[in-house]
């Protein structure tokens, strides 16, 4: 049985490879873990950092600068009451955001955050998690119709014509990364691990390969995602001041709740996606340009520099904390909180565990980025029309998708055509 | 003409300068929300607010002459004011004043018409009650003035 465990851990490879159901399911585990944790700190960064770019404060009161804000909103949801409408249709209305939950984390099973650290590494990678994150689209369209009532049904129409037209525009900027794939070894992939190999092994990310196609794929790419899952400025199925809250008007609760996460794991997994196809997934930045041991050693370190500087941050917040007898366990708690995150800076020190977290670290921090720039889209774009939506979707998106992938195909076949016209010439 | 704002679009040039102004007001140091209970606004000189019966600095005495102008220019007749004459120094004093604020609606001419600035209505602001009684303030309560809870700080 322990032999069983520890085997795994010299293979290298992915759980789902190795074969192991053991650490499959701690993978699993830590996955929908993680994301949940994610979910939360969206929560509180998208309500601080969209104050911030109002010009207003944000949650202050709950915790330090209201860090435990969504502790408290989770638990708010969880003992609210649970109302189903009467007239509803009860089984269609329940599963609806079982539906949505289970295809928004079951994406996660195949992102790499690592090389090791996926859950499996299918050969379909990228076609499963497009795939099952078009099925939410279903759970959307049954929260609509369930609910037995005027907003969430325009709402849930309206998503799913947006999703659909907006899937084909980010289909095309797919195809043109993965035919990228093929360039060396002459067979493309799916696989996401594949897909980050192969931008090893071509020596750049395939945002920068073809300059501007690869650049261009993925300017596609990342305005579909934000269509595709409903984020502003394309937030039309649950525009608040047109259809109260869209799809989910009729649902409280827990049930709401669930809407909510499946929401934030999506915008979570498309962001994946577009790290791992044009962004180098794992790898840390500049792995050619910035190359050599050295350079390797020096960026070995951020991790735990990242978590010094938080820790920092925290002690800096416990110093300037009113030193009266109310703030007394938000001081004792935000210095706990610090020490904590320090201590896990320390373990990141360790050469054993940053050479075997640093992948994570790196893949987590592109993510990250594309987090922020969702909020920072939502506190800035007002919201489009449905009209511009769909022009935008099906006469801009669409043709320029095609191009690129017709044009990436050609400059790839580059060397090919060459000699085929120099041979007619001849 | 023409060319240049087809640029413009395809470059999303005008999203780009939307995106650098809601950046550059990210430092909380820009946030203009005032932290109500731990930080207190400034109030205007001219705010009416809490009415207040003001006394004489140096002796303590009431300013007011009890001579009733005050609740004959009050819209609402929210004030009642009662006295007699003092025999010994043959001056009007107070018996009984009040003042029910939860009909008042700060129109200031009670204040107005005092002859002798006794009526004042402060800056002070915060009048809210979880019950009618205690709305309707006496003399003593009048003179005292507003107490509000601190917020620590």
């Amino acid at each position: 049985m322990i032999e069983y465990i520890k085997g795994y851990l010299s293979t290298g490879t992915t759980p789902g490879e190795a074969g192991n159901l053991f650490w499959a399911t701690i993978y699993i585990l830590l996955v929908i873990v993680g994301v949940s944790v994610a979910v939360l700190c969206m929560n509180w960064l998208e309500r601080k950092i969209l104050a911030h770019m109002q010009i207003r404060l944000g949650p202050m009161r709950v915790g330090p600068h209201g860090l435990l804000q969504p502790f408290a909103d989770a638990l708010k949801l969880l003992i609210k009451e649970d109302i189903i409408p009467q007239d509803a249709d009860k089984l269609v209305f329940w599963s609806a955001p079982v539906v949505v939950t289970m295809t928004a984390f079951t994406t996660f099973l195949v992102v790499p955050f690592g090389r090791t650290h996926a859950v499996t590494d299918m050969n379909i990678g990228v076609l499963f998690m497009l795939g099952v994150s078009s099925l939410g689209v279903l759970g959307i369209i049954m929260a609509g119709w369930s609910s037995n009532s005027h907003y969430p049904l325009m709402g849930s129409l309206r998503s799913s014509a947006q999703m659909v037209s907006y899937e084909i525009a980010m289909g095309l900027a797919i195809v043109s990364a993965v035919l990228m794939t093929s360039l060396q070894t002459g067979t493309g992939t799916l696989s996401m691990i594949g897909i980050v190999e192969a931008q090893a092994s071509q020596h750049t990310w395939f945002i920068f390969k073809f300059f501007p196609l690869g650049f261009l794929a993925f300017a596609v790419f990342a305005i579909a995602m934000v269509a595709e899952t409903n984020r502003a400025p394309f937030d039309l199925p649950e525009a608040e001041s047109e259809l109260v809250a869209g799809f989910h008007t009729e649902y409280s609760g827990f049930r709401w709740s669930l809407f909510f996460l499946a929401e934030y794991s999506a915008m979570l997994a498309v962001s994946s996606i577009a790290v791992t196809l044009w962004l180098g997934g794992w790898m840390r930045p500049f792995p050619s340009l910035l190359g050599g041991p050295a350079w390797d050693m020096a960026f070995s370190f951020l991790p735990a520099l990242t978590f010094f500087v938080l820790a920092a941050g925290c002690f800096l917040g416990t110093i300037r904390m009113p030193k009266i007898p109310q703030f007394r366990v938000q001081t004792i708690g935000l210095g706990t909180f610090g020490a904590l995150l320090g201590l896990v800076g320390l373990v990141l020190l360790v050469p054993a565990v940053s050479v075997r977290v640093q992948d994570i670290y790196w893949f987590v921090v592109k993510v990250a980025f594309f987090m922020y720039l969702y909020i920072w889209y939502r506190g800035t774009f007002p919201r489009y029309r449905f009209d511009q939506l769909m022009k935008v979707g099906w006469k801009v998106l669409l043709p320029t998708g095609l191009g690129v992938l017709i044009a990436t195909a050609l400059w790839g076949l580059m060397p090919q055509l060459s000699a085929a016209i120099t041979g007619v010439l001849q | 003409m023409k060319l240049t704002s087809l640029v413009r679009k395809i470059l999303l040039v005008d999203l780009v300068k939307g995106l650098k102004v809601t950046f550059h007001y990210q430092p909380p140091s820009e946030a203009i929300t005032e932290q109500y209970p731990l930080e207190r606004p400034v109030i205007f000189e001219r705010f009416r607010g809490q009415p207040r019966l003001n006394s004489n600095p140096d002796t303590g005495e009431s300013l007011c002459i009890v001579c009733n102008l005050c609740a004959l220019a009050c819209p609402e007749q929210l004030i009642v004011v009662k006295g007699e004459r003092n025999p010994a120094t043959k001056r009007k004093e107070v018996v009984s004043w009040t003042y029910d604020l939860s009909r008042c609606m700060f129109c200031g001419l009670c204040e107005e018409a005092c002859s002798t600035d006794a009526l004042e209505l402060t800056q002070d602001y915060e009048m809210a009650l979880y019950s009618r009684e205690g709305m309707v303030l006496d003399q003593a309560a009048l003179e005292r003035g507003q107490e509000p809870e601190r917020y620590a700080k």
